[in-house]
């Protein structure tokens, strides 16, 4: 398929541009200080100039000029909100349990082979290693739900699209976790034969071992019902770009309705009334003690 | 597959070289190029958290700098004016312009001027102006489809928008397929005559650089023909899936807007009807209504076979294949529902506009001749009250069309009848088409009663019966395709713009129908093409149309054809 890259035509214009605008607006800065304050006018159009002419304006020094008459002011790269740092969190979280739960397949692989040792250590090992994956994946779970904090009306639509991004992540990391759970519930079995052969202590340590397996199917299933109320549905008019703008655009009309109606109503709240007319009667009160001690 | 694939490798590529949070703004046309081929969490995956629209952008104050902009809008002037308030007063971190046709230096240099604070990383032009809703047939949704019927005078300024768009949407077109056709046009269309050499000026001479590609060894050919030709097509009521809810309900953009139909439940309402995306759909969307109808139902009995599986539930691992399956088994629920929808809604319509009785007349007054039986149908449905408005007119449109010049006196006694019956009618309209698409206007052999041969093969397959009455009809672009395929297109009818030649067959071919296409004639070209006659059909049109609209545009055309002659 064809492209024309037109960028460097586009940087062509743009620097030409740019010097005819430099030394119209350095005149036009002039003319604003010999209006404005007498005093510093010569060093103001030093700075300014060097400014201007300097090619990375991106990150230029800040001119002694008011900020506020400045059009040309220098474009500040923002700092992202924190909540972006929650997700980046969230997405390095997802990561490391991904290369666990391969590590996992790897130990369960050596564990179902045939060896000559008891195996308990590399049962150990499965343990911990399945143990630390659903800790990862409640932690990221957890940090999901904080990103649904209070914030400017677009912020949240990013943020519920953030939101969506890591569900589609972790769907598809639990997918690939799921199996392993049906490798561990098989090799129970086997050791379980052996294990009723070997007598009634070991009977004891198997119940164990099933509460574990219970109590991980059941954090699973927690896991799964909070995060299923999120999925996407591929192939569906929730997965249609053009029906989510339509959508955002009026739940963010609506949004704005609702929030100037709280406005309105919390000026004329009853509560607002209250409070100032006692914080009035509290100083009158004040007042009258002051008075009463004065000419008593 | 093939125009499908070329949009999305533009989105891919426009998306995967910018890393971190990006926002992807696109404009009121470019929406539906994007929404029709890809999907919301594949954005997502691509880290595009934020989709808007460049109109509503502009009225929003908040800074965003951690995100990048990825603009992807069509580079029109009222684009590039927001576009320049926009970048002067930047509000994301980073911006990169895609435009999805060709640049004007003036536009690149108006764009340079207003990127004070230099935030454009990167102007690009990326050539996805069309929207592919299927493999081989693309539209370009234009609002006002009716100037393709008005002469040149009535309006210029306004023709020579639309023959822009279309040109533009065209040169789009090849510039993703990476070719440069051999270009024909219909001798007795106006609209296509000028558009086709417009499009021939812009490829061979003002950009003649960009469209230069590898020439390969015979040259693809572009087909650019009106829709007058085959006015029968869009009057025809449809019985086949994809068709059949475009003309009942309504197809936009792989879309069916349900919310007017009665109490659904609210993930039904709107539903998408997508080749790529639905299986079953694929496997459906040329079939017939019959056959649907079983298909369905055998999909709901593999459906009910599952869910009772989920019902009993014995051990752990049952839960855990549960679990497992549970995203495929609510997939697979929605799906079925949905086509079960569609189809329920679908027989409502069929019963209350009694379309059985309707369509069997419509397809005789298409197919089969005989004036006077067609006539004693036609009058006995305008006497029935319960065929609705637009059926009448439809019928009475075709018993016209055919039947234009024997007997006029049972024709002007229809018209009266049409008149007096249905009083929306506005009077007129079915002898405006007859001076649009009358038989004196039409190139092609529309009833297949032209030449000798076509006679002899009607005659054949009357005798031999056809297997189902309602989907006997094949559009006219069927014998156009064959005529193609065989090398027989006449250059009388259909001839070369300028001195282009073409020495054989070629083996991509697309055809432009100015004043819109229908599903019928794209299952045409799918079911061509399928066949594997060592051509590829690829169908495009200024509109997707259903009778509605084809009869809307007819109106709209009569309206301004009147006023004008009223200010002459």
């Amino acid at each position: 398929m064809a492209t024309r890259n037109r960028t460097l035509l586009f940087r062509k214009y743009r620097n030409s541009l740019r010097s005819v605008r430099a030394p119209l607006a350095s005149s036009s800065l002039e003319m604003a200080s010999l209006t404005g304050t007498r005093s510093g006018v010569g060093p103001v159009i030093e700075m300014a100039s060097t400014s201007l002419l300097n090619p990375n304006r991106s990150y230029a020094p800040v001119s002694t000029e008011d900020p506020g008459n400045s059009s040309k002011g220098a474009l500040t790269v923002g700092l992202p909100p924190a909540w972006v740092d929650v997700s980046e969190e969230i997405s390095v979280n997802i990561q490391r349990a991904r290369t666990k739960m391969a590590e996992l397949g790897k130990a369960h692989a050596k564990a179902l082979m045939p060896s000559f040792g008891d195996g308990k250590e590399d049962q150990h090992n499965i343990e911990s290693l399945t143990q630390e994956i659903t800790f990862l994946l409640k932690k990221s779970e957890k940090q999901l739900k904080m990103l649904s904090a209070t914030g400017s009306s677009e912020d949240s639509s990013v943020r519920k699209n953030v939101q969506d991004g890591v569900d589609l992540e972790i769907n598809l990391g639990r997918n690939r976790y799921r199996p392993e759970e049906d490798d561990f519930g098989d090799m129970l079995n086997e050791r379980q034969m052996a294990k009723i052969r070997k007598g009634e202590e070991l009977s004891i340590e198997r119940e164990k071992e099933i509460q574990q397996v219970v109590e991980s199917v059941n954090d699973l299933a927690q896991i799964m019902k909070d995060l299923s109320a999120l999925v996407i549905d591929q192939g569906t008019i929730v997965d249609r770009i053009d029906y989510n703008i339509q959508n955002v655009a009026s739940t963010v009309e609506d949004g704005l309705k609702q929030l100037q109606k709280a406005e309105r109503r919390q000026r004329h709240g009853g509560m607002v009334m209250c409070a100032s007319v006692l914080v009035i009667l509290c100083f009158i009160m004040l007042l009258l003690l002051i008075l009463k001690e004065i000419f008593l | 597959m093939v125009l499908v694939t070329s949009v999305r490798d533009y989105i891919n590529r426009m998306l995967q070289d910018i890393s971190g949070m990006k926002v992807l703004i696109l404009d009121s046309e470019t929406v539906s190029n994007v929404s029709i081929v890809y999907s919301q969490s594949e954005l997502l995956q691509k880290e595009v958290f934020l989709v808007e629209m460049i109109d509503s952008i502009s009225a929003s104050k908040e800074s965003m700098s951690h995100l990048k902009a990825v603009y992807f809008i069509r580079p029109t002037s009222e684009n590039i004016q927001k576009l320049r308030y926009q970048i002067g007063n930047p509000r994301f971190g980073e911006y990169h312009l895609f435009f999805s046709n060709l640049l004007k230096d003036t536009q690149i240099h108006n764009l340079a001027d207003s990127d004070e604070q230099e935030v454009v990383q990167q102007v690009q032009e990326y050539y996805a102006d069309f929207v592919a809703g299927d493999p081989y047939h693309f539209t370009l949704n234009m609002a006002s489809n009716h100037l393709y019927m008005l002469p040149a005078v009535v309006d210029p300024s306004g023709l020579q928008r639309y023959a822009d768009r279309v040109v533009d949407g065209i040169a789009a077109v090849f510039l993703a397929l990476k070719r440069r056709p051999v270009i024909r046009y219909q001798r007795t269309s106006d609209t296509a005559k000028r558009i086709a050499q417009e499009t021939a000026k812009l490829m061979y001479q003002q950009e003649s650089g960009l469209f230069d590609f590898r020439r390969t060894e015979s040259s693809p050919l572009l087909l650019v023909i009106d829709r007058r030709d085959d006015p029968v097509t869009p009057l025809l009521n449809q019985w086949t899936y994809q068709a059949m809810v475009h003309e009942l309900i309504g197809l936009q953009d792989n879309k069916v807007d349900l919310r007017a139909i009665g109490s659904l439940p609210k993930d039904q309402q709107e539903v998408v009807l997508s080749s790529e995306q639905d299986a079953f759909f694929k496997s459906n969307m040329y079939e017939n209504f019959g056959d649907i109808g079983m298909n369905i139902k055998r999909m709901v009995d593999d459906f009910q076979q599952v869910a009772k599986s989920n019902q009993n539930i014995q051990t752990v691992e049952d839960m855990a294949r549960f679990v497992d399956n549970y995203p495929e088994y609510k997939k697979m629920q929605g799906n079925v529902s949905k086509h079960v929808t569609l189809v329920t809604e679908m027989s409502k319509l069929v019963e209350a506009r009694k379309l059985m009785l309707v369509s069997q007349t419509e397809q005789d007054l298409a197919c089969n001749g005989g004036q006077g039986a067609a006539y004693e149908a036609v009058t006995d449905l305008l006497n029935n009250d319960s065929v609705s408005d637009i059926d009448r007119l439809r019928l009475v449109m075709l018993y016209a069309l055919r039947y234009e010049k024997e007997n006029p006196v049972q024709l002007m006694q229809l018209f009266n009848k049409l008149a007096s019956r249905s009083p929306k009618y506005k009077p007129g309209l079915v002898q405006f088409l007859l001076k649009q698409a009358g038989v004196e206007k039409r190139t092609g052999d529309l009833f297949g009663n032209r030449d000798l041969l076509n006679i002899a093969r009607n005659m054949a397959r009357g005798l031999k019966g056809v297997e189902n009455v309602y989907t006997q009809h094949q559009p006219l672009l069927f014998q156009t395709m064959e005529s193609i395929t065989r090398g027989r297109l006449r250059d009388v009818d259909y001839p070369f713009v300028g001195d282009h030649f073409q020495q054989g067959r070629p083996q991509e071919v697309v055809i432009f129908m100015v004043g819109g296409t229908t599903y019928e004639e794209s299952r045409s070209v799918a079911l061509q093409n399928a066949t594997n006659a060592g051509i590829r059909f690829i169908l495009g049109g200024t509109a997707v149309l259903n009778s509605k609209r084809f009869l809307k545009d007819l109106e709209e055309a009569q309206r301004i054809s009147r006023s004008g002659s009223h200010m002459v």
